[in-house]
């Protein structure tokens, strides 16, 4: 099966800012979450994979297409909700549809109205009288409209209400159960992607600090808990990250298991991919 | 691209009704004897520089750019869009002035030849304007292209004005005799600016491509 995005080696420089050597890979069926801090790197990947900013190295292919060479044909399939509603204030959501529909081979009208339906979206009011939830969920419904089979998301769950959220989060698990369709969905909200992806990469200052199968990152990572005392008396080998606050010390371990092995008096708790970032962004090497 | 004109059409709609509201209330006046039929004409070069320019304003307001170079059309289509949106204006005002013309014309108030004539010329400005200033609207946005629109404007006025003032003088008699001797000529000569403001045009439409090619969103 090919791999709906593929990225090798992908180099982007803004001077004080640089992405570094980005591998991704993101098999049909799944969805993969990008995570990291503001400025890491996240939405540079994105508008790299769309070809809005020109990379300084690397290849990026979309569903097979090279994304700058084959552009349109490598576009036609994906569907794409991007960190804001960029649909004018003056347009309404049947304007949308009309305004879409030349751009997409397989768009789909029913199918959109059929989503506004589904979505709670007035067909003509305005799209300035929308509120945050309901600009998203139109430009989700957008981006459904045409049959693709690649969503790219970036920030499309960032402000919405938990109901929304899971609202949408649903819709994503539903467009998912096709294996030729995949997601790429950047979010803050590692609650969401402990929820509904398959893949995490981990982006800190443009470089991938971790990729994996989010099963195998929340099955084996883990957090101690400990004193400033026991923590020095275990292996710098053994911890990746530490934290040390007022009232004790906490280490990231990579391998849980092999740690309450070797370290049994140590109390080693499921980790958080939201811990990770806080270990990596805030924390520390012993 | 279709999709992207049908975008500019609807969201200019408000402009484009109060422009047509403007010229409407015009032609009223000049009907009623108040001003002269050139104020409609030369109304519609003002709609033709104002929409384009009011297009990019309201993308600029939507971020829309990133959304449309997103899109699967490529950034010559997207670009493509605006030119045909123009041109599609260009046409509106050049009805619009062959209908006012056709107007005095039936009523009495002037002719139909000389409303051609004069919309002619002014259409040609307002392309030639709006040639000038979509690869600056691209490069720069458009409120920071702004400014150079009314330099476009300005600075010829200025210095037709200081000519004037010093003496110089264009005879411009020929256009006279040759109205009087062969007005098709004359009407064919005044189509000649605006033809080259739509070959212009497309000069325009490759700055830019090459504008946008290498911008990043």
């Amino acid at each position: 099966m090919t791999n709906c995005i593929e990225i090798k080696g992908l180099c982007k420089s803004y001077g004080d800012f640089a992405l570094n050597n980005i591998d991704l890979t993101l098999p049909g069926g799944s969805i993969l979450g990008l995570i990291g801090e503001n400025g890491a790197g996240k939405t540079t990947t994105i508008k790299c994979i769309l070809n809005l900013i020109r990379r300084d190295a690397g290849e990026i292919t979309l569903l097979g297409y090279d994304n700058v060479k084959e552009e349109r044909l490598a576009k036609q399939d994906v569907g794409l909700v991007l960190d804001e509603c960029f649909f004018h204030d003056s347009l309404r959501p049947l304007d949308v549809g009309r305004v879409l529909a030349p751009a997409y081979r397989e768009w789909d009208q029913d199918l959109y109205r059929s989503y506004l339906d589904k979505f709670g979206l007035p067909e003509k009011k305005l799209i300035k009288e929308f509120s945050r939830g309901m600009k998203m969920k139109l430009s989700l419904s957008a981006a459904l409209a045409h049959h693709p089979k690649l969503l790219i998301l970036d920030e499309a769950t960032a402000g919405l209400d938990p109901v929304v959220r899971d609202e949408i989060l649903d819709e994503f698990l539903g467009f998912i159960q096709d294996e030729d369709h995949a997601i790429l969905m950047s979010s803050h909200i590692t609650s969401d992607l402990e929820k509904v992806a398959d893949y995490i990469a981990y982006i800190h200052q443009g470089e991938v600090v971790l990729s994996d199968a989010k099963d195998n990152i929340l099955d084996s990572y883990g957090r101690v808990g400990c004193t400033a005392a026991q923590l020095e008396t275990i292996d710098p080998r053994d911890i990746l990250r530490t934290r040390r606050g007022t009232f004790g010390c906490e280490a990231l371990v990579k391998d849980r298991s092999a740690f309450s092995r070797k370290y049994p008096m140590l109390l080693v708790e499921r980790t958080t991919l939201e811990d990770i970032m806080l270990f990596v962004g805030k924390g520390e090497t012993k | 691209m279709t999709g992207l004109i049908m975008k500019d059409l609807l969201v200019s709609k408000r402009s484009l009704k109060a422009y047509l509201g403007i010229m409407l209330f015009y032609a009223v006046l000049t009907f009623l004897g108040v001003f002269n039929i050139s104020f409609v004409t030369a109304f519609v070069s003002v709609m033709l520089i104002m929409l384009p320019i009011g297009a990019f304003s309201y993308d600029e307001a939507a971020k829309w750019d990133r959304y449309a170079m997103a899109l699967p059309l490529g950034r010559r289509a997207v670009v493509g869009a605006r030119y045909c949106f123009t041109l599609l204006v260009t046409l509106i005002s050049l009805a619009l002035a062959a209908l006012a013309g056709v107007a005095v014309s039936v009523t009495g108030q002037g002719s139909l030849f000389e409303v051609l004539v004069s919309a002619f010329t002014t259409l040609a400005a307002g392309l030639l304007i709006a040639d000038i200033l979509l690869p600056l609207c691209y490069k720069l946005g458009a409120e920071r292209a702004r400014p150079y629109l009314y330099a476009i404007i300005f600075i010829p006025v200025i210095v037709l004005f200081l000519a004037f003032r010093m003496g110089v003088r264009i005879d411009t008699s020929w256009l006279d005799s040759l109205l009087l001797s062969s007005p098709g000529a004359l009407l064919a000569l005044s189509a000649l600016p605006l033809l080259a403001a739509l070959a212009l045009m497309f000069v325009s439409y490759l700055i830019s491509c090459r504008v946008t090619a290498n911008k990043e969103y």
